[in-house]
């Protein structure tokens, strides 16, 4: 039985009006983030979709810290470990990172709006870029092999 | 008049689509190396991966990027998603996968309640009708986010539902399919009962 009484001013609002409600809210407290589409759609805009993907090792995230200085960044990928340290130089970024295990491998760095710079590790897996733009950016390492396999990160904001 | 070519191209066969037919269609043609129909999906799908993984109870910094590498693996094994119809259903597959990975790496407790409090909007002035349901909306959302999460997931998989497919709902959350409606009543008195408690009555 179903009760037709106006609506408003009940203190128990039943399943369906409770459902609506939270499916009106859930949008509005807990949208996707902005740019979060353009972000991912940025990501997957990738040459070689023969992919293998890095993953960002949170660790500290899950405690709440993140944000303000990035500090070292960490991605993994089944033996591969790429990890990037950020100096702020004026309007960009310079980048050390580093591959393990080592080897020379090309690096590439792409910026949403600025394009893309690209290097080449040592042989101790090092490898520098000097003045990357700060933005939406995402690291794609070659590694010849064989077998040859391109590893990309999900995009950070740097 | 031929003002601009491009303009006259043909609407994208997914066009008019949709759910998963429109998934469907879309992938195939992102086989292809059709990079619109790739983009439409993200545009589609990225909703339903963001709230299963907030309901799977990653904060939103951690589900933003978890929502990145499902689509990413995505990319990398497009050709893998045997059934192009259940695309959706691989996605949710695939973000509970990652989240449950995500979580077992960090802290074993998640601060889910402080995290989502801050996701409430701050106090503005506002009409007093507008202020009544604000306060109204607050309540009902802080009721929510102390729900265990599992009754989390499984009401934001329902209010979602309507956006994607009822059926998902029971694949994602591993329930038989008659168990939804039960087990979603004792997670709606549950969160009647907390809006009680917190909220002082109606």
């Amino acid at each position: 039985m179903t009760k037709t009484q106006p609506s408003g001013g009940q203190a128990h609002p039943d399943d369906e009006t409770m459902l609506a409600e939270l499916d009106r809210m859930i949008d509005d407290f807990d949208p996707p983030p902005a740019g979060l589409v353009e972000r991912i759609q940025f990501a997957i805009a990738l040459e070689d979709l023969d992919i293998e993907v890095a993953r960002w090792e949170h660790g500290d995230a899950l405690a709440g810290v993140r944000g303000g200085d990035p500090g070292t960044i960490t991605f993994t990928v089944n033996d591969l470990t790429v990890m990037i340290n950020l100096t702020r130089i004026g309007e960009n970024n310079r980048i050390d990172g580093w591959l393990v295990p080592a080897g020379e491998h090309s690096v590439e760095v792409r910026v949403a709006e600025f394009g893309s710079s690209a290097t080449t590790s040592d042989e101790g897996g090092r490898f520098v870029l000097d003045a990357v733009p700060r933005g939406t950016t995402q690291i794609i390492v070659q590694l010849d092999g064989p077998p040859a396999r391109t590893v990309v990160t999900p995009t950070v904001l740097l | 008049m031929v003002t601009d070519v491009r303009t006259a191209e043909a609407d994208p066969p997914w066009e008019g689509l949709h759910g998963s037919e429109r998934y469907a269609v879309c992938l195939h043609a992102a086989r292809t190396g059709n990079r619109r129909a790739l983009d439409t999906l993200v545009e589609d799908l990225t909703p339903l991966v963001w709230h299963v993984a907030r309901g799977n109870g990653l904060p939103r910094a951690v589900a933003e990027d978890v929502v990145q590498t499902v689509w990413l693996a995505l990319i990398s094994k497009m050709n893998d998603v045997s059934e192009p119809k259940a695309l959706a259903s691989w996605l949710i597959t695939t973000t509970r996968r990652e989240a449950n990975r995500v979580r077992g790496k960090g802290s074993a407790q998640l601060a889910l309640t402080d995290e989502m409090a801050e996701t409430l909007p701050s106090t503005q002035p506002q009409p007093e009708d507008e202020a009544l349901r604000v306060d109204r909306d607050d309540r009902l959302w802080r009721a929510f986010a102390g729900l265990t999460q599992r009754c989390q997931a499984l009401l934001r998989l329902t209010v979602l539902a309507g956006r994607a497919e009822y059926r998902l709902v029971a694949e994602a959350m591993r329930m038989p399919h008659g168990s939804i409606g039960p087990t979603r009543a004792r997670c709606l008195n549950t969160l009647r009962e907390r809006l009680d408690t917190e909220g002082g009555g109606g």
